[in-house]
C-alpha cells in the first residue's frame, strides 16, 4: 500500500504537470495571439459596477443563454453542475500527489455542504447533455451541426461526471474518519443501487481507484484539448461578456480616411483584428442562434453569422505564426482564393443585428462583415456592379436615384411646409430623407407625416436642397468614403441650424444621425416619428377619429427595433389609432422580428441567391390573416408591398405615419 | 468667317443623325462655312440632309490604291490633309468610338491640342465648354491653337435646319503610310436585339406581362417601331419572366433612350431611376392611380394585351 501511494504520487505529479503545462502554453499562445493582432479596438474599460452586475445576470443567471427555454436550461444545467464538481476533483487530484491532503477535515461543515450540493448538480449535468443528445440526433435543427468536436466534448463531459458520482459512491463504502454518506446523497443512492456494501474494503478500494484515474484522466484531456477546439468557449465566454457592450445602440466604426499613413483601410487580414474581434472569436461555442435568426441563412444564402465567426477563427489560427512574429506582410488576405469568406457570404447581409442581438455571449458579427465590406470596397474596388450607379449618385446628387438634389423639398408643394432656412427658430428639424424625398411611395408617407404633424400643432420645418443623404446606405456597403463624405455635408449644415430637436421619417436616417453623426461633430437629441408621435398622443394631441383598420399587424424595423430599442411606441401607437379593429402579432416580431431584406445597402442589390427576403416576409404577413400590415420605414413598405405583390394576396402596406393620418383626418 | 471641318459618321449605309447636331455647332447660324468630309463613300445620297443642315461644300475623301475602310492611320492622315487642303481653322467630330479615336491619332499628326466630349464650341473665342460631375460643373477651356480640334458629345446640340448649296468635290490626298493597326473584320454582336443602353426607342414591360412568352408582343411591336428594344421590369426579372439582361432600373440597365414606353410598370423609384433621362415617356397601364401617370409624358390607360397590339397594328399599317 505505502508503496502504491508513492507510484501513485509519481504517477500523478507527472500527469498533472504534464497536462498543465500543455494548458498553460495553449493558452498563453492564444493570449498573445490576441494581444499581437494589430486592429485598434474602441473598447474602454469602463462602468465597472455595471459589468460586475452583468456577471451574475447574464454569466450566474444565465439570462441571455435561458432566451431559449429548453436549451437554456439544458445549459443551465451543464453550466452549474460542471462548475460544482471543480473544486472536488481539485481536491482529489492533490489528493494524489499528497495523500494526506483532506479540505474536509480542515472546515468540515462548509466543504460537507459543498459537497452536498454538488453530489446533487452533477447527475443534473447528465439531464441537461441528455437534451442537447436529443437536439443534435432527433430535432437536429440545420443551424446546430453535430461535428466530432462537438461529440468529443459531450463524451468527454459525460465521462467526468459519471465517474465523478462513481467515485463518491465508492467513496461512501471505504471507511474513512469522515462520514462521507451523510454528504452524497446522490452517490449514497448509487451505492446502494449497485450494492457496494457488499464489497470488502479491497474491492472498494481498487473500483475507487479505477473510477479515480478514469475521473482524472478525462479532466486533463479535456484540459489539454480545449484551447484548440470550438470549446475554448469555456475561457473565453466569461471575458468576453464581462467586455460587452452595455449599450444597444452602437455606431460603425469611424475609419480614419485622411490618414495619409494608413496602408489599408477596413478588415482585410486576419492580422487587422484587434484583441476584442479576437475575443469575440475565442468565446464562440458555435450554438447557431445566429445563424437561426439570420435573414440570409434563412433564405437558402451563403451567409451565416455563426460559419463566418467560424471561418475568421480557423484562418486567425492557422496564421497565428507570422502574426506572432510580427510579420504581418506574410499574413494571406481573408478574402482570397478558396477562402469561406466569399463575396456571397459578405454581401448577403441585411445588417438587421439579429445575430448580435441573440448571442448569448454578445459577439458583433457584424463588425466582421462590415468591416471586410469596407476593405473590399476602399482597397479592392470589389462590389456588387449594381452599386455603382448608386454610389454615383450619392456621389454626385446625395440620393441613391440621382435625383436633383434641388427638387427635394417638391414633395412639400402646396403644403406650407417651411424650409429651415427660412423659419430657423423652428422646434422641430424634420429630417425628411431620400425615400421621404423622392419616392412616390415615400413622398405619400411624408405628406401624412406632414399634416399629422400640421394637425398637432408642431412648429417644424425641413432642410430641403440642403439635406443629403444620411450616409447608411454607402456606410454598410462598405464605401466609407463616399459616406463620410455626405455625413460631413449633413453635420455642417446641421451645426448652422443647432436644431432644437431633429425628427426622422426614416429608421436608418434616425439611426446614423443619433448614433453616428456624434462621431463627426453634431450631437442633437433625435427622436423617430414613431416615439414623438407617441409622445404627441400621449399628450392627447392625437385624437383618434375611430376609423376601422380591420386586423393589423406590425413588421418590425430592424433598425428601430435592434438598433435602438424602439418596440413599444409603434405598437401602442397604432392600436389606440385603431381601436374599433384587432391587432395580431407575426410569429417573428420584437428583437426577433424578421428583416424586410432592404437594410445593410441590400435595397440597391439583386437578391439572385434562394429565396427572396421580403417574399418570405410576406408570406409570414398573409398567414396571420391580416387586412393591413403597418411598417415604420420606406424601405420596409417597399420592400412588403413588391413581397405581397408575388403572393397576390390582398393585404394592404401602410406606414404607420398614413395609419395616424386617416385616423386623426 | 471660318472654315470649319466636320466628319462624318456613316453607318451600314447611312448617316447617323448625331451628325447633325455637330453640323449645327460648326455653323454657328451662318458664321461658317461648312465642310462636310466624307471618308471613302460616295456622298451624293447624303446631299440633301447635309444641305438642310448647313454644309456649304461635301468632301469626298478618298486614297487611290488604298481601302481607307481598312486602316485608322489612312484615315486620320486623310483628314489632317484636308486641314491644310481647305485651310481649314477648325474640326469637330462625335464623341463616339470612331470619332474619339480618330481625332486622337489626328491631334497627334498635327502636333494640336485636342478636346474630347464637349458639349459647346465658340470658334470666335477659340472656347470650348465640357461638362463635369454629371453636369453639375462646366468648365470653358480656352484653346491656344491654330486649328481647334473637338468632339462633341452626341445629342449635347440640337441639330437646326440651315440651307446651304452642299456641292460635292472630291479630295485625294496623297498618303501612304498604312500605320500598325490594320481593320480585317467588323463582327456583330452575336444577339440580332438592339442593345438596350443604345436603343432609340425601348418598350418595357412589367409584371403584369405574367409570362415570359407574353414577351413576344412586346418584340413584335419593337419590330414594327424601327430599331427598338425590349426590357423588363424588375419585378418581371424576379417573377422569371424576362433574363436579368433586360431588366431597366437601379440595378439593372440604365437607358435614356428617345421614346420610352413602358407597359404595366407602376413606376417605381427603382424603375424610375433607370430611365428618367428618357427624352419622352409613354405609359400604359389599368390602374389610372399608378405613379408612373406622374411621371409620363403621355399615358394610356388601358390593358397592355390590348393597347400593344394595337398599337402594333397601327404602326404596320402606316
Amino acid at each position: 500500500m505505502e508503496k502504491y501511494l508513492i507510484f501513485k504520487s509519481i504517477l500523478m505529479l507527472a500527469a498533472l504537470g504534464t497536462a498543465f503545462t500543455i494548458f498553460f502554453k495553449k493558452v498563453r499562445h492564444l493570449y498573445r495571439l490576441m494581444k499581437a493582432v494589430e486592429g485598434e479596438s474602441r473598447f474602454q474599460l469602463d462602468r465597472i459596477q455595471e459589468r460586475i452586475k452583468v456577471l451574475f445576470t447574464d454569466v450566474l443567471g444565465q439570462s441571455n443563454v435561458r432566451r431559449k427555454t429548453l436549451p437554456g436550461l439544458a445549459h443551465t444545467l451543464i453550466f452549474f453542475g460542471f462548475l460544482a464538481v471543480q473544486p472536488h476533483s481539485l481536491e482529489l487530484m492533490v489528493k494524489g500527489v499528497f495523500p494526506d491532503f483532506e479540505i474536509a477535515h480542515a472546515i468540515p461543515v462548509f466543504w460537507g455542504a459543498y459537497l452536498f450540493i454538488a453530489d446533487i448538480l452533477a447527475p443534473l449535468v447528465l439531464v441537461g447533455f441528455a437534451y442537447a443528445i436529443y437536439r443534435r440526433t432527433v430535432v437536429r435543427p440545420s443551424y446546430l451541426t453535430i461535428g466530432r468536436d462537438a461529440m468529443l466534448i459531450i463524451v468527454f463531459t459525460c465521462v467526468i461526471i459519471i465517474t465523478f458520482s462513481l467515485i463518491n459512491a465508492f467513496q461512501i463504502v471505504l471507511d474513512t474518519e469522515y462520514n462521507y454518506a451523510a454528504v452524497f446523497p446522490v452517490s449514497a443512492l448509487l451505492a446502494r443501487w449497485f450494492d457496494l456494501g457488499a464489497l470488502t474494503q479491497n474491492q472498494a478500494r481498487i473500483g475507487f481507484e479505477i473510477f479515480y484515474y478514469l475521473h482524472i484522466g478525462t479532466i486533463l484531456g479535456f484540459l489539454v484539448y480545449i484551447p484548440g477546439s470550438k470549446h475554448l468557449h469555456l475561457l473565453a465566454a466569461v471575458p468576453n461578456v464581462f467586455l460587452k457592450p452595455l449599450e444597444r445602440e452602437k455606431a460603425m466604426i469611424k475609419t480614419d480616411i485622411e490618414n495619409e499613413e494608413a496602408e489599408t483601410f477596413g478588415l482585410g487580414k486576419v492580422s487587422e483584428l484587434n484583441w476584442k474581434n479576437v475575443l469575440n472569436l475565442y468565446a464562440c461555442t458555435e450554438c447557431g442562434r445566429c445563424e437561426e435568426q439570420c435573414p440570409a441563412s434563412n433564405t437558402e444564402k451563403p451567409l451565416s453569422p455563426k460559419n463566418v465567426i467560424h471561418d475568421f477563427k480557423v484562418d486567425l489560427l492557422e496564421q497565428a505564426e507570422p502574426i506572432l512574429a510580427g510579420n504581418t506582410e506574410a499574413v494571406q488576405p481573408i478574402m482570397r482564393e478558396g477562402s469561406p469568406v466569399t463575396d456571397d457570404v459578405i454581401w448577403s447581409c441585411t445588417s438587421c443585428r439579429a445575430c448580435e442581438d441573440i448571442c448569448p455571449v454578445n459577439i458583433e458579427q457584424l463588425d466582421f462583415i462590415l468591416e471586410t465590406r469596407k476593405h473590399q470596397v476602399l482597397m479592392e474596388a470589389a462590389f456588387p456592379p449594381e452599386l455603382q450607379e448608386t454610389f454615383t449618385n450619392l456621389e454626385n446628387q446625395a440620393n441613391p436615384w440621382g435625383f436633383g438634389n434641388d427638387t427635394r423639398a417638391d414633395w412639400a408643394k402646396g403644403m406650407d411646409v417651411p424650409l429651415i432656412s427660412d423659419h430657423p427658430e423652428a422646434e422641430v428639424l424634420w429630417y425628411v430623407g431620400c425615400a421621404g424625398s423622392f419616392d412616390d411611395r415615400g413622398k405619400k408617407i411624408s405628406k401624412a407625416l406632414a399634416r399629422v404633424l400640421q394637425r398637432a400643432g408642431v412648429d417644424f420645418a425641413i432642410l430641403g436642397p440642403e439635406e443629403a443623404c444620411n450616409g447608411d446606405m454607402a456606410r454598410r456597403c462598405g464605401n466609407e468614403y463616399l459616406a463620410q463624405m455626405l455625413i460631413q455635408q449633413n453635420v455642417e449644415v446641421l451645426n448652422q441650424y443647432n436644431p432644437k430637436l431633429i425628427l426622422t421619417g426614416c429608421p436608418h436616417c434616425f439611426n446614423v444621425i443619433k448614433n453616428e453623426f456624434p462621431q463627426f461633430g453634431a450631437s442633437y437629441p433625435v427622436a423617430h416619428y414613431t416615439e414623438y408621435l407617441f409622445d404627441l398622443h400621449k399628450q392627447g394631441r392625437l385624437v383618434p377619429n375611430g376609423k376601422n383598420f380591420g386586423n393589423l399587424t406590425y413588421h418590425d424595423s430592424c433598425y428601430l427595433g435592434r438598433w435602438n430599442g424602439i418596440y413599444e411606441a409603434p405598437r401602442t401607437l397604432i392600436t389606440s389609432m385603431n381601436a374599433p379593429g384587432g391587432y395580431v402579432e407575426l410569429d417573428r416580431h420584437g428583437p426577433k422580428g424578421f428583416c424586410c431584406g432592404a437594410g445593410g445597402g441590400r435595397m440597391f442589390m439583386e437578391e439572385t441567391i434562394g429565396k427572396r427576403i421580403n417574399t418570405d416576409r410576406a408570406e409570414e404577413v398573409v398567414a396571420a390573416g391580416v387586412t393591413t400590415v403597418a411598417a415604420a420605414c420606406p424601405f420596409c413598405a417597399t420592400m412588403l408591398s413588391d413581397g405581397l405583390m408575388e403572393t397576390e394576396a390582398e393585404v394592404e402596406v401602410k406606414d404607420i405615419a398614413e395609419i395616424i393620418d386617416e385616423a386623426t383626418a | 468667317m471660318a472654315n470649319i471641318g466636320v466628319l462624318m459618321e456613316i453607318e451600314g449605309g447611312e448617316l447617323k443623325s448625331t451628325n447633325f447636331g455637330v453640323l449645327t455647332a460648326a455653323h454657328e447660324q451662318g458664321k461658317n462655312d461648312v465642310y462636310a468630309l466624307v471618308l471613302g463613300e460616295k456622298a451624293e445620297a447624303y446631299k440633301d440632309a447635309l444641305a438642310a443642315h448647313g454644309a456649304k461644300t461635301i468632301v469626298e475623301i478618298s486614297v487611290s490604291g488604298a481601302d481607307l475602310s481598312k486602316s485608322p492611320d489612312l484615315q486620320a492622315k486623310a483628314l489632317a490633309a484636308a486641314v491644310s487642303e481647305y485651310s481649314l481653322t477648325g474640326m469637330l467630330g462625335l464623341a463616339s468610338a470612331v470619332g474619339r479615336d480618330l481625332f486622337a491619332r489626328m491631334a497627334a499628326d498635327l502636333n494640336l491640342p485636342l478636346v474630347s466630349d464637349a458639349v459647346a464650341v465658340d470658334f470666335d473665342q477659340k472656347t470650348v465648354r465640357k461638362s463635369h460631375f454629371s453636369g453639375k460643373t462646366f468648365a470653358a477651356l480656352q484653346l491656344d491653337a491654330e486649328v481647334l480640334l473637338c468632339t462633341i458629345r452626341p445629342n449635347a446640340i440640337e441639330a437646326k435646319e440651315a440651307s446651304e448649296a452642299a456641292e460635292i468635290v472630291a479630295f485625294s490626298p496623297s498618303v501612304s503610310d498604312p500605320g500598325r493597326v490594320k481593320v480585317t473584320d467588323a463582327k456583330l454582336t452575336a444577339s440580332d436585339k438592339m442593345d438596350l443602353t443604345e436603343a432609340p426607342i425601348i418598350i418595357t414591360g412589367g409584371r403584369p406581362i405574367a409570362s415570359a412568352e407574353n414577351y413576344k408582343i412586346l418584340e413584335e411591336c419593337a419590330q414594327a417601331l424601327g430599331p427598338a428594344a425590349v426590357g423588363a421590369s424588375r419585378a418581371a426579372v424576379d417573377a422569371g419572366f424576362a433574363p436579368h439582361s433586360m431588366q431597366v432600373g437601379q440595378t439593372g440597365k440604365t437607358v435614356s433612350p428617345k421614346l420610352y414606353i413602358g407597359c404595366g410598370l407602376s413606376g417605381s423609384v427603382q424603375h424610375f431611376a433607370g430611365m428618367k433621362t428618357s427624352k419622352v415617356i409613354v405609359a400604359i397601364n389599368t390602374d389610372k392611380d399608378a405613379p408612373i401617370f406622374e411621371k409620363c409624358d403621355y399615358g394610356i390607360i388601358g390593358d397592355l394585351f390590348d393597347v400593344v397590339p394595337a398599337l402594333t397594328k397601327a404602326l404596320k399599317e402606316t
